[in-house]
């Protein structure tokens, strides 16, 4: 997989999560994955299709994301119900919606799937190994999982 | 003491409110959606979740909304589309479109289609009350 499609979703991830969190956002170092991925608590899943297929996952613990679908909500929220669901959702789409509007512009044509959540550990497979970022909050850290290639 | 007061911009001239039409499939933007606008006092006269149904809420209520905001990745049938079924029942309709993709083909795609404005999102409270005034008073 090449590193080039990682980095849209990165930088739009951290852009986005700046301006619902209003505070300092960061990156860590990309590693590479396995063909499976354990994921964490709670997964946010994106399917491409087009010019460049696979699939991106916000991979976060239950205590980030709580806090985080806290703050874009503005009241405190300890539980998964279907409103932190939806909020999580949001967060997936306008993440993978500002890195596809980035991907256009560079050339490459496909869209996005509505994303999907996963509540309770999980595994996804795929055909190639995946790469992942760790996008550092001041509410916790979380990873970007992604495995994507072209046809 | 002078202070300036400013209008809430969800009042027209009268004193009425404005009518807004929320159409989004997610009950997150919904929320956010009417929050922001009811602190200004519009008034969400109804919410549908996907086009579809805003089509439909549309043709119900035409004589009194003033202004639909329409998202365009959602179930069943998506916000374009819905957007020429809207413009089709009443050209004079003011849409705006909200969406989390800001393509340049799809902005254009909208606007050619009668959309009056197109916000990407996150959502900015001041963003989303300028233009939806700046939309409904002109
Ligand atoms: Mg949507």
């Amino acid at each position: 997989m090449r590193v080039e499609y990682i980095n849209p979703f990165v930088e739009s991830a951290v852009s986005v999560l700046r301006e619902v969190l209003g505070s300092d956002v960061s990156r860590g170092q990309i590693s590479l994955g396995s063909k499976i991925s354990v994921l964490h608590d709670v997964a946010v899943i994106v399917g491409l299709v087009g010019q460049v297929e696979g699939r991106v996952v916000l991979d976060l613990d239950k205590t980030t994301a709580l806090k985080i679908v806290s703050v874009m909500n503005g009241e405190e929220m300890t539980e998964f119900d279907e409103m932190t669901n939806a909020t999580l959702t949001e967060l997936g789409n306008m993440i993978s919606g500002r890195a596809v509007t980035r991907l256009a512009e560079l050339g490459y044509k496909f869209d996005v799937t509505p994303p999907a959540i996963f509540v309770g550990s999980s595994t996804v497979s795929d055909t190639i190994e995946s790469l992942i970022v760790p996008i550092v909050t001041e509410f916790g850290a979380f990873k970007i999982n992604v495995a994507l290639r072209e046809r | 003491m002078s202070e300036e007061v400013k209008e809430p911009r969800g009042l027209k001239l009268d004193g009425s409110s404005y009518k807004v039409l929320i159409v989004d499939d997610s009950i997150f933007v919904q929320k956010q959606l009417r929050q922001i606008l009811t602190s200004e006092q519009f008034d969400i006269i109804d919410a549908a979740s996907d086009g579809t149904e805003g089509v439909e809420k549309y043709k119900q209520h035409q004589n009194e909304i003033d202004v639909v905001t329409l998202d365009i990745t959602m179930p069943n049938m998506d916000g374009i589309t819905a957007l020429e079924h809207i413009m089709k029942v009443n050209p004079k309709a003011k849409v705006i479109m909200i969406s989390a993709l800001g393509k340049e083909e799809l902005v254009k795609q909208a606007l050619v289609a009668g959309a009056k404005n197109y916000i990407v999102k996150p959502l900015d409270r001041e963003k989303v009350l300028s233009r939806i005034h700046a939309v409904v008073s002109r």
